[in-house]
């Protein structure tokens, strides 16, 4: 089963800086492939979704770019700065408080059902 | 592993650039990711056209283009709040503003026109803008946007033409600015605003009724900046008495 791209994206931010925070620096064809191999496929972010995402997080001021110059092109690794690193805390905790929150809502549902 | 050649390399920033992607950056990380992509998937007898096409047709469900307006307006939402304070605020002291500036004027305190400049200036180049990056961004098709655009527009003339003639700024004084701000609103704006809202099975009768007031306003306006006589007139006829 594949996720569809409602789902991923209101959490694509935080899984985005739970990478960074843990592998350093990264570039987006290796971030999409990094979330293909540790969910076994299930998740594929989409190139429409990633960079406008990653562009906003580094507007925001919560990832930094490092510039790498390949021939003819330019590769871009992100990596988080001092103010992402706590948001990254932040983000993985609201998410798992809303997953929990989530799993009350759906077994009441259900329970209901 | 395939190594894409500098003359592919080349085609395919073209081809990012041509499909509407203005943002560098945004074209960097593009470039890098097809070229990724291709230089994993390529094999050396491949059809490089034909499979740098499939490949990008997955990044997009209708154009290229998607991917940079969604960083704009990721961009864009991120300072949504804080332009949205200071339209509040703006409006808040333009309006102000205008209220001090009658009461100075009416007086005949000095400073009416500080207090002028101030009000047009803050709503001609922050509030009516702001209001149209805020706007804007709810309008889905073009037309919708030219009006608010062109609402915008006849809001900043009318404004400097209102001021200009309540401080006998030279540039509103034979009138020139009146006729520019009512020739605007008659035969580019009015119609705009009719066209686009009379199509609207819903917004049909609004349009009509606030189409006839627009129209009715505006030639009471053309009437009374007819009626007021030119500066030139005036002096004329006082020249005329004292020579009496």
């Amino acid at each position: 089963m594949i996720f569809s791209s409602e789902l991923i994206k209101g959490t694509l931010k935080t899984v985005v800086l739970k990478l960074l925070a843990d592998n350093k620096k990264m570039y987006g064809y290796e971030i999409t492939q990094k979330v293909k191999e540790i969910t076994g496929d299930k998740i594929q972010i989409t190139e429409g979704a990633l960079y406008p995402t990653l562009h906003a997080l580094e507007a925001d001021g919560l990832v930094i770019t490092e510039l790498e110059y390949i021939g003819k092109r330019v590769r871009k690794h992100y990596k988080l700065t001092p103010t992402g690193k706590s948001k990254t805390k932040e983000k993985v905790n609201e998410l798992i408080e809303f997953m929990n929150t989530m799993k009350i809502v759906l077994d009441i549902n259900l329970q209901t059902a | 592993m395939y190594q894409l050649s500098e003359k592919q390399i080349d085609f395919i920033l073209d081809d990012i650039k041509k499909r509407g992607i203005q943002i560098e950056s945004l074209q960097q990380n593009l470039l890098d990711h097809v070229c990724c992509i291709l230089e994993n998937e390529m094999n050396a007898e491949d059809d490089f056209e034909k499979l740098y096409s499939n490949t990008i047709q997955k990044f997009y469900k209708k154009e290229l283009f998607e991917i940079e307006q969604e960083t704009n307006d990721l961009l864009t939402f991120k300072n949504f709040y804080f332009m949205k304070k200071v339209l509040i605020l703006s409006g808040v002291a333009t309006a102000s503003s205008f209220v001090l500036g009658s009461v100075f004027k009416i007086m005949h305190w000095p400073g009416a026109s500080f207090f002028f400049v101030l009000a047009i200036g803050m709503t001609s180049l922050l509030f009516l803008p702001l209001l149209f990056i805020l706007k804007n961004k709810e309008l889905k098709n073009v037309q919708e946007k030219l009006v608010l655009a062109s609402a915008i527009i006849v809001g900043i003339l009318y404004l400097i033409a209102v001021f200009g003639s309540v401080m006998h700024w030279q540039i509103a004084k034979p009138g020139t600015f009146w006729l520019i701000t009512i020739g605007f609103s008659f035969f580019i704006f009015i119609p705009l605003y009719f066209f686009n809202g009379i199509r609207k099975p819903e917004a049909k009768l609004n349009t009509v009724i606030t189409t006839c007031l627009f129209v009715i306003f505006m030639s009471l306006q053309f009437l009374m900046i007819r009626l007021h006589p030119a500066q030139n007139q005036i002096d004329g006829a006082k020249v005329e008495q004292s020579a009496k």
